[in-house]
């Protein structure tokens, strides 16, 4: 056993100017194996990652690789060790061919010229390692699609003596049967000895693909469990500690009997979505689910006016002829819609939480010609305590607050104006199970409060777990509509449905 | 025990004043104080090197002299934080001055001249606006182009040639004074207080800031973006076209030719001010320092009869010593 010790972290401290954020952590990997490391998010994961990779040095602590302590003080000590990140988002370059985006670190060369031919060997031997013999390296980059980006990006980190791959919520925005394409490959490299870190807030994979599951809380050792003697339930108390009860908040009895706030008929998005109808009641949450691809992801946002070349036959909203113009106009009906993208579509990261809250409501703030900014203030300072949001204040950017206290942001900015439907696409990508469990508690309240909520997600748990009607969309066009609550498994089948050719 | 207390306590306050210096740097403002810092001590080294320099009509020259680029730096600040550029202003104040002129020369009251001067301003900052927004072409490239176009038309009309402008009422607007302080210096300081007003304190300015922070998350939100950046641009072509009537009035004549080299320095002015080329971060009193911190330079290189050619250098050096410091400032921060 001891022999196959391949990282070994033992005592590892950091703070940020003088907040401890990793309290003597330790963690360890064997050769070939996949750890899950799990924790809400500043439970000090990617502090822990971004020291293993050089990016941070630690405070104290020690590190060893096959039992020999080693220094790790730049990114490139890292890459030197075998250590290998794949970063969150696609880092790609969509203009080069695939060898190039490969090769990129390391071109071989001849005299002052890149090797090409060189190159394209090598990045088929990895492509072949990775099984996609049948990817030309010469393809260029920007031409496929999302997920076979980012396994290219596995190759390129494993060219070299790769060792241990990071990789830091590789699923995000990967459909079921793209998830099972990446954990062959996970297998795959296992099987090399490879050893895998995999960071993921989607505990059903994590169950399915790791051997261990490593948890943080608060910047401390939480918990080490052999994936196979363990469940769920303990798992998520390891990470939230002693805060959880049911992830989702009961159903309502009232609810999914209001009537109808909007309706849409022959929806239609050039691509995207081919006549779909659809409605969304006061005090209800009507869920949509579908793959990616499937046009689910669409319909908010082509509904409030931000999606070019949307048709429309008719709709309502309150009960009014609504036409699809611009967002502005979406607002001033009474829309409000929560972006899938958060960090690109939903804050303004240098303006701080009082401001991003108030953006989308300035009459609101306004007193004759100003801003009212104390209103403002008091404002934020309320939403912050009803909606527990971490933060030092309503002053704090909100470009360095987490995700799941941004989201809570982005939510509640729509609550403060005059709405009578909330669109929320993919209200917790990202954000960690306390927050999450927040979120969802949030999201019920509304639909009590007799808003219309339109609640868009590509987890099929979500959807079940919240909505109390529900469309399910493939192909462009609805598969399978649900008039009360329905459970995960049903809606992940009709979601797989082949769409019947219109 | 007693000794770990007073390690812990001790640490403790070390890193409280870590903390607060950090806070205190991540402060919006700290970029101002700096450039006030920073304009303070280049204020003091001048009046040690020339006896004339810190005295009333020496100052008061200064920012007579930086009116002109102040005014179109006061206007581009909020352009830029909003997310757009305009090179074409300095361009604009060309023609605008020559307008006047050949209006003037024509038979038309002078007044009506200079209306005729801002509205043909405030259309091609329009120009720039539509093309931007509507063809969603880079405005770098638009205003680029802008600026050739006008600066070749404002030689075309004039033939090259200074078009004299010499009118008692209207070059007041260039060498005036009340209570002592000139006109153009007066002006220039009321429009970046009104810039300054709208932009701390109307919903109009928020929208600035939110623009250019994150475009597409603004529209998701139903913030009029393209219409924010299509008001600045027009503003910006406006503050041009005033910027080209004060210096055809102070110098009683319009010379195609006589503002687009200092289009660097408005630029410069903006940048150097802690506004982010980017976007979304800047403020107007920073753009005001900074323009002082140009002008003072010019005029104390001038006094100490330092050759003018070494004066585009120092500008530069300054501003990149300036927006490198800026750049070590915001990283503290993370």
């Amino acid at each position: 056993m001891a022999d196959k010790r391949l990282l070994d972290m033992s005592g590892v401290r950091k703070s940020f100017g003088g907040v401890p954020v990793l309290v003597d952590v330790g963690f360890h990997l064997d050769a070939g194996e996949v750890v899950a490391l799990l924790g809400a998010n500043g439970a000090g994961k990617s502090t822990l990652m971004k020291i293993l990779s050089g990016n941070y040095t630690r405070d104290a602590g020690a590190i060893a690789i096959d039992g020999s302590p080693v220094e790790i003080r730049s990114p490139a000590d890292a890459l030197a060790l075998g250590i290998r990140m794949l970063p969150q988002e696609l880092s790609i370059f969509p203009d080069m061919t695939v060898a190039e985006n490969i090769m990129i670190g390391a071109m071989p060369r001849k005299g002052l010229h890149v090797d090409a031919a060189a190159m394209e060997a090598r990045a088929t031997q990895l492509l072949k390692r990775l099984g996609l013999d049948w990817l030309s390296p010469r393809t260029r980059m920007g031409t496929l699609s999302h997920h076979v980006q980012r396994i290219v990006e596995i190759a390129r980190a494993m060219n070299g003596n790769a060792r241990v791959l990071i990789m830091d919520e590789p699923t995000a925005s990967l459909a079921a049967e793209e998830v099972q394409l990446l954990f062959d490959i996970i297998r795959r490299l296992q099987a090399e000895g490879i050893s895998i870190i995999y960071i993921s807030h989607y505990l059903k994979e994590v169950f399915a693909i790791s051997g261990r599951v490593v948890v943080l809380r608060d910047g401390r050792n939480a918990g080490d469990f052999a994936t196979a003697r363990t469940d769920v339930d303990e798992v998520l108390h390891a990470i939230v500690g002693n805060r959880v009860g049911d992830l989702y908040p009961a159903f309502s009895a009232s609810s999914g009997a209001g009537d109808d706030v909007v309706t849409v008929e022959g929806l239609t998005v050039e691509g995207w979505l081919r006549g779909v109808d659809f409605t969304v009641r006061r005090g209800t949450i009507t869920g949509v689910h579908g793959l990616i691809g499937s046009g689910a992801e669409m319909i908010g946002r082509s509904l409030f006016g931000a999606v070019p070349r949307t048709k429309i036959a008719s709709a309502t909203v309150g009960g009014k002829p609504y036409t699809i113009t611009t967002p502005g106009r979406a607002v001033e009906a009474g829309l409000g819609l929560v972006a899938a993208e958060r960090k690109r579509e939903g804050i303004i990261a240098m303006l701080t939480l009082r401001e991003n809250l108030s953006i989308a409501n300035m009459p609101l703030f306004t007193r004759g010609m100003t801003v009212d900014r104390e209103k403002e203030a008091t404002t934020a300072a309320e939403w912050i305590r009803r909606l527990s949001i971490r933060a030092r204040g309503p002053e704090q950017p909100i470009g360095t607050l987490s995700g799941g206290n941004q989201q809570k942001v982005c939510l509640a900015r729509w609550l403060l104006g005059d709405l009578s439907v909330l669109i929320l696409e993919e209200p917790t990508r990202g954000v960690d199970v306390g927050a999450r469990q927040e979120i969802y508690r949030q999201i019920r309240q509304l639909a009590d409060q007799g808003l219309g909520i339109l609640l868009i997600s590509s987890d099929a748990e979500e959807v079940a777990g919240l909505a109390d009607r529900s469309i399910v969309l493939a192909g462009g066009v609805v598969t399978e509509t649900y008039e009360q609550p329905t459970d995960a498994s049903a809606l992940m089948s009709a979601a797989s449905k082949p769409a019947v050719a219109a | 025990m007693s000794q770990h207390v007073n390690t812990t306590a001790a640490e403790h306050k070390a890193i409280t004043t870590a903390q607060r210096s950090r806070n205190l740097l991540g402060h919006p403002y700290a970029g101002v104080v700096m450039l006030l810092v920073f304009y303070l001590i280049l204020a003091a080294v001048f009046t040690t090197l020339s006896p004339y320099f810190l005295t009333f009509k020496n100052l008061v020259s200064i920012g007579s002299n930086m009116a002109f680029i102040g005014l179109m730096a006061a206007a581009g600040t909020p352009l830029i934080i909003a997310g757009g550029l305009d090179l074409s202003v300095a361009a604009v104040a060309g023609i605008s001055g020559v307008v006047v002129a050949m209006c003037y020369a024509n038979g038309i009251d002078i007044w009506v001249s200079c209306g005729i001067a801002l509205v043909i301003g405030a259309g091609i900052g329009a120009g720039n606006g539509a093309l931007t927004n509507g063809l969603r072409l880079n405005p770098f490239i638009v205003t680029l182009g802008t600026m050739s176009i006008i600066t070749g038309l404002s030689l075309v009309l004039t033939g090259g040639l200074t078009q004299p402008l010499l009118t008692e009422g209207f070059n007041w607007i260039g060498s005036g004074k009340i209570y002592g302080m000139p006109v153009p210096l007066l002006i220039m300081l009321v429009i970046f207080l009104l810039i300054w007003w709208v932009m701390a304190f109307t919903p109009f300015g928020r929208f600035i800031y939110a623009s250019g922070g994150n475009p597409e998350a603004s529209r998701m939100l139903g913030i009029p973006v393209d219409r924010t950046q299509m008001i600045l641009y027009v503003v910006s072509g406006l503050s041009g076209a005033l910027a080209g009537i004060i210096v055809a009035a102070m110098l009683g004549a319009a010379a195609p030719d006589s503002v687009g080299k200092h289009l660097l320095t408005v630029i410069a002015a903006i940048i150097l001010g802690g506004t982010s080329l980017f976007g979304g971060r800047g403020s107007v009193w920073g753009t005001l320092l900074a323009v002082l911190i140009l002008g003072t330079l010019n005029n104390g290189l001038t006094l100490l009869n330092v050759s003018s050619f070494w004066q585009d250098v120092t500008k530069g050096t300054v501003l990149l010593l300036a927006v490198g410091l800026d750049q070590l400032r915001v990283r503290s921060q993370n």
